[in-house]
């Protein structure tokens, strides 16, 4: 599903922040990636979503060699790609339901499946009679979910989440890893960037760990 | 459709959450259309009013009094075969001191002491109006004025291309300013759609890593721009209409006794709609520029 070869990010400073990274992660997989702050963990994501271009290597998403694609194929190419963050970046003037029935609306599908696909997945997150409720009326976990709703609601096939339980206790951040496994289970292929290391242990998945832009362990 | 119907929903919502800086892109065209609205409805009217006076073009070609009859024939020849003419009528010398006696019947008693009959025999020809137009009656003008038995001819309608050309010289200064103004309209409105794409930019955000079209994430504000330049083309042909009637009440005598007992009329239909349109192509130029800052 995801492999990179010799790939680098080299900002303008001089500083490296993913060096000569090779790796591999096979459809359906739930990896997560992790390392100290700095580590290049956030850059990756930031690759593969194509929000940057890398300085060197290539990226294959999917069949797709992600350096050939114009800017009319990125946008196809994210419509298969759900992503998490740390801050949820949910609309905060748009209600529950508005913030994830968004994404079907901008991907043009019609007026009726767009409310009932979001439906679907906020009854699948257990939030569906918050539906009306406004983000800042959410708790933290009650957000993330939300974004994780948001995130299927285009049915992608590889999740990519950036340190999704970064602002959240211990409880909350096992129950979205556990969300995040029904999601891998049900076929979508899982990559997640944490520095938590307890959560990575309880989970029990492939880690990458990446320290100074470069790979350092495989586990 | 899916994307027209969004753009113009969401183009919508921001327009009336920034109505306030809305309202001045909305002035700014508003202005620029009213310019330019002024502009086509002087020279429509004026247009009108020298077709009106073209169509009733007139010259009359003065004989010698000792031009023969076959003179005359090949005079009355080149003109029927002109192509150009409408009308001819011959005015004998008797015709020509009879009508000068009607007309002028106060002076009627001075021709009594003429020994001989001033007057010239003369011909009257009244031309269609698209010849006066083309150039074709002026040319017809010189061929006559040149053939022998012509002492003169009479066409004092240089003046009417004279007006045609200042005409134009007005409607070129006129679209040139039109066109400035609609360049500071659409830049007005460039920078107020941007105001409103700040405020959305987590929802551009977003757009652009679910992987919307683009027809999606720029469409709205260029359907912001449209509306802008639609409502501000509106207000200026609001205005140019009770400008009119303003116009027309306050001068409405004048400008009959101009127009020939008629008065000076708005816009036909299509070219109010051509104004909107303009209003809205301008707008939506604004809003094209901006909607480039989005992705």
């Amino acid at each position: 599903m995801i492999e990179t070869q010799h790939l680098s990010k080299l900002y303008s400073r001089g500083l490296y922040a993913l060096r000569d990274l090779t790796i591999n992660v096979a459809k359906g997989e739930f990896v997560f990636l992790t390392g100290p702050s700095g580590a290049g963990k956030s850059t990756l994501l930031r690759l593969l979503l194509l929000q940057e271009r890398p300085s060197e290597g290539e990226i294959f998403v999917n069949g797709h060699n992600l350096a050939t694609l114009s800017r009319s194929d990125i946008q196809e190419y994210r419509r298969g790609i759900g992503f998490i963050f740390q801050d949820f970046k949910l609309i905060p003037t748009r209600t529950v339901l508005e913030n994830v029935s968004f994404v079907p609306e901008v991907l043009g599908v019609p007026a009726a499946q767009q409310k009932r696909r979001a439906f679907q997945v906020l009854k699948w997150v257990g939030l569906q009679h918050r539906m009306n409720a406004l983000p800042q009326d959410l708790s933290g976990g009650e957000q993330q979910r939300v974004a994780i709703a948001r995130a299927l609601a285009s049915e992608p096939v590889l999740l990519l989440a950036d340190e999704p339980t970064g602002n959240l206790d211990p409880d909350l951040s096992l129950e979205i890893m556990n969300l995040l496994r029904e999601v891998n289970a049900g076929g979508t292929t899982v990559l997640v960037a944490t520095h938590d290391r307890e959560l990575i242990r309880l989970v029990g998945r492939r880690t990458i760990t990446l320290d100074g832009g470069h790979m350092v362990e495989v586990a | 459709m899916r994307a027209i119907d969004y753009a113009l929903r969401e183009g919508w919502a921001s327009l009336w959450r920034s109505r306030g800086s809305s309202a001045f892109a909305i002035l700014a065209i508003a202005l620029a259309m009213i310019v330019m609205g002024t502009l086509l409805l002087v020279t429509w009217n004026v247009e009108r009013l020298l077709a009106q006076w073209a169509s009733a073009a007139e010259f009359s070609v003065y004989l010698r009094d000792d031009a023969s009859s076959e003179q005359r024939g090949a005079i009355e020849t080149a003109i029927d075969s002109s192509g150009v003419v409408e009308q001819r009528e011959y005015v004998s010398k008797a015709d020509a001191i009879g009508r000068f006696r009607r007309e002028f019947a106060e002076l009627a008693s001075l021709t009594e002491s003429f020994e001989d009959n001033p007057f010239p025999a003369s011909l009257e020809i009244r031309i269609r109006p698209d010849a006066e137009q083309d150039g074709r009656a002026g040319a017809l003008v010189q061929q006559v004025a040149g053939l022998p038995g012509v002492a003169d001819v009479r066409y004092d309608r240089e003046w009417i291309g004279r007006l045609a050309a200042g005409l134009s010289a007005i409607r070129g200064a006129g679209l040139l300013l039109a066109v400035v103004m609609a360049l500071a309209a659409a830049l007005t409105v460039a920078s107020v759609v941007r105001l409103g794409m700040n405020a959305r930019r987590q929802e551009i955000d977003i757009m652009q890593l679910v992987g919307s079209p683009i027809a999606f994430i720029r469409g709205p504000f260029i359907a912001e721009g449209v509306l802008q330049g639609g409502l501000g083309a509106l207000t200026a042909t609001a205005f140019l209409w009770l400008g009119l009637r303003l116009v027309s009440a306050w001068w409405g005598t004048e400008l009959s006794a101009l127009f020939d007992g008629g008065s000076i009329e708005f816009l036909p239909a299509r070219l109010a709609a051509a104004l909107v349109t303009g209003g809205m192509a301008v707008g939506g130029l604004g809003g094209f520029a901006a909607s480039r800052h989005a992705i």
